[in-house]
């Protein structure tokens, strides 16, 4: 069921999680996960609340310890590592930045408990503050600050870490949703512009596709798929992905011979007579397409097309063979 | 709309001036008359006297200086020790809760009952410290009869008293530090010992405020404890203001003069108060 992924990258993975394992009362929160990032690719963790994801960031960072398994940064074991001692940068769903200190003093801190000399320190945060748009806010304290100034003051001080990996755990999500979409080619190219693999962990699944180069579906605290948005969207691995991944959700229709039927909303056309009749249930107008639900034989069936159905219309709908995904019903695995 | 306000701060500024300002009022009346078996028992107007006396009152001096340094002690001691606890009760750790309840009962002991279980711990030759010196072969030491000991013993009894206090209100300010704050501090580098410094310390610095004016000024009026455990001796050597201004109402039947040191001691409290409030007060945790 799983995949490492490693088809698509061709440079050895910087990044490697072997077998990793988190148990915490007797549950396993994270169970046997198996990745490779390679030097600056983008990988994210997506999952619902709760698969895991924010916890294989905390075991990279080495805020926990896993039960077993293994965590290898450019080939070197960092499993039992102090976080002091990792390089490595995490941006904090809630930014985690100094409330007392101003930005520029936030931003210095690290280097000044590093020992970083005062004339270096300065020029670091200069450039950075530049590059982030922050020059005018450097006297500023957190608490001064807007949701996306404190977003990017959070990225700043991550990039003076000069990480060998760069996690980010959410960092979009206290932001509303029109500024999320401005920031995410921005957040993308600068994500892309080192050499460090990055790791985002996001629940949004559009987030994911946007962002990264490869995504890695979670559940359970396993890993379900791993690969490129376009891998997880033609072939999804299971019946799980298969939901997560599209808007809207792909249609599942239980067959007679023990597999279920996956048929995406998008690749739904009328037909003349060949199709199965359904009958339109509800219509919501999207501008470029309108979503609607229909009933059928086979079930409730969600449907999106360019045309204008009222509600009530009776039809017929057929779909390419093509674009039809067929999973096993007892293990959901793809078959 | 400004009398609607009044009128709704009218019953609580009416309650302060009932409780507070009148009695102020009725003793700085006092301390303008004579009132003591001389004359009596009955107020006698004598204009500045007692402010004079009190002026060149040696005692009222060296009291001074021996509750002030009493105060700033004690309560030095008690943050020091009170951040250690609070420190200790943040962390997770089996049995937490029954320390935390349980670490409390010194505070909830009434003062007197309190001095009174140290006058017999200190107690020479018979109470349990000096038993044990006795135990192991050690010569016994006389606590409440010299004075630096004296003064040691009001120390310590204060110290295991009001340390819970402190702890408790300092460990409400370490539980509004977002545990987030240190888990980026490690990532960067830092040690344990450098979080404290760079992020504990300052952001518990409003608590630590309150802390030291809540202390300071229960301390500076110490009066119960030190009526107990010592009288105020050897040698009135750990009596406070609070103490010599009972003995002079109630040991010397002066209450003209008590009055006076009352008020004096209250003066030195308000200026105390007023350099305080001008620290910096560090910045509040906002989430």
């Amino acid at each position: 069921m799983t995949d490492p992924g490693m088809t698509t990258t061709t440079s050895a993975p910087s990044l490697r999680l072997d077998n990793l394992t988190r148990r915490i009362g007797g549950r396993a929160i994270i169970d046997g996960v198996d990745l490779a990032v390679a030097p600056g690719e983008c990988l994210a963790l997506l999952g619902p609340s709760g698969c895991g994801k924010s916890s294989v960031l905390r075991l990279i960072a080495g805020l926990d310890t896993p039960d077993a398994g293994r965590i290898l940064l450019e080939g070197d074991d960092i499993t039992r590592k102090p976080p002091q001692r990792r390089q490595v940068a995490l941006v904090f769903q809630s930014y985690a930045l100094y409330p007392h200190l101003n930005v520029s003093r936030n931003l210095s801190l690290g280097m000044e408990i590093r020992g970083v000399p005062a004339q270096e320190r300065e020029r670091e945060v200069t450039s950075v503050l530049a590059m982030l748009q922050l020059t005018e806010l450097a006297q500023r304290l957190p608490a001064e600050l807007s949701g996306g100034q404190r977003q990017r003051v959070a990225l700043a001080r991550a990039l003076l870490r000069h990480p060998r990996v760069f996690l980010l755990d959410e960092p979009m999500s206290n932001l509303d949703a029109q500024l999320r979409e401005e920031l995410r080619p921005q957040l993308r190219s600068i994500l892309c512009a080192g050499s460090a693999p990055v790791i985002y962990v996001t629940h949004d699944q559009q987030e994911a596709m946007g962002i990264a180069d490869r995504i890695a579906v979670l559940s359970n605290g396993r890993v379900q798929q791993c690969g490129t948005p376009k891998d997880l969207y033609l072939t999804p691995a299971n019946m799980f992905v298969a939901s997560f991944i599209g808007r809207p959700q792909i249609n599942l229709l239980p067959q007679e011979d023990g597999t279920v039927l996956g048929i995406r909303p998008e690749h739904l056309v009328a037909t003349d007579d060949s199709g199965i009749p359904v009958r339109v249930l509800n219509r919501e107008w999207h501008g470029a397409s309108q979503q609607l639900l229909v009933s059928s034989p086979q079930g409730d069936l969600r449907w999106t097309c360019d045309g204008a159905q009222p509600i009530g219309e009776g039809l017929r709908l057929g779909w390419d063979r093509r674009h039809e995904h067929h999973f096993l019903k007892t293990t959901g695995a793809r078959c | 709309m400004r009398l609607r306000a009044l009128l709704l701060m009218a019953p609580a500024l009416l309650l302060l001036l009932a409780v507070f300002a009148w009695p102020m009022l009725e003793y700085a009346w006092l301390s303008l008359h004579a009132q003591s078996v001389f004359t009596g028992l009955e107020p006698v107007p004598v204009g500045l006297a007692n402010w004079q006396r009190l002026l060149g009152d040696g005692r009222f001096w060296q009291d001074a200086g021996q509750t002030l340094r009493f105060a700033g002690v004690s309560v030095g001691l008690e943050l020091v020790l009170g951040l250690g606890i609070a420190l200790l009760l943040h962390q997770n750790w089996r049995g937490r809760g029954v320390v935390r309840s349980l670490s409390l009962l010194p505070w909830a002991l009434p003062n007197t009952v309190m001095a009174l279980g140290w006058r017999w711990i200190f107690d020479d030759p018979n109470g349990p410290i000096n038993a044990l010196l006795g135990g192991l072969g050690l010569a016994t030491l006389p606590f409440l009869a010299s004075p630096q000991l004296a003064w040691i013993a009001t120390v310590v009894a204060d110290v295991w008293k009001t340390t819970p206090f402190v702890a408790l209100l300092l460990l409400a300010g370490l539980q509004m530090i977002p545990a987030d704050l240190y888990d980026a501090f490690a990532l960067e580098g830092g040690t344990p010992w450098q979080a404290l410094r760079r992020i504990t310390l300052p952001l518990l610095r409003p608590y630590i405020f309150i802390v030291l004016l809540f202390r300071l000024a229960q301390a500076l009026g110490v009066f119960d404890l030190i009526a107990v455990l010592t009288g105020g001796g050897p040698a009135s050597s750990t009596e406070s203001l609070a103490v010599y201004a009972y003995l002079n109402a109630m040991r010397f039947l002066d209450f003209g003069y008590s009055a006076t040191v009352m008020l004096g001691m209250f003066l030195l409290l308000l200026a105390g108060s007023a350099l305080l409030l001008l620290l910096p007060r560090g910045q509040e945790v906002r989430s």
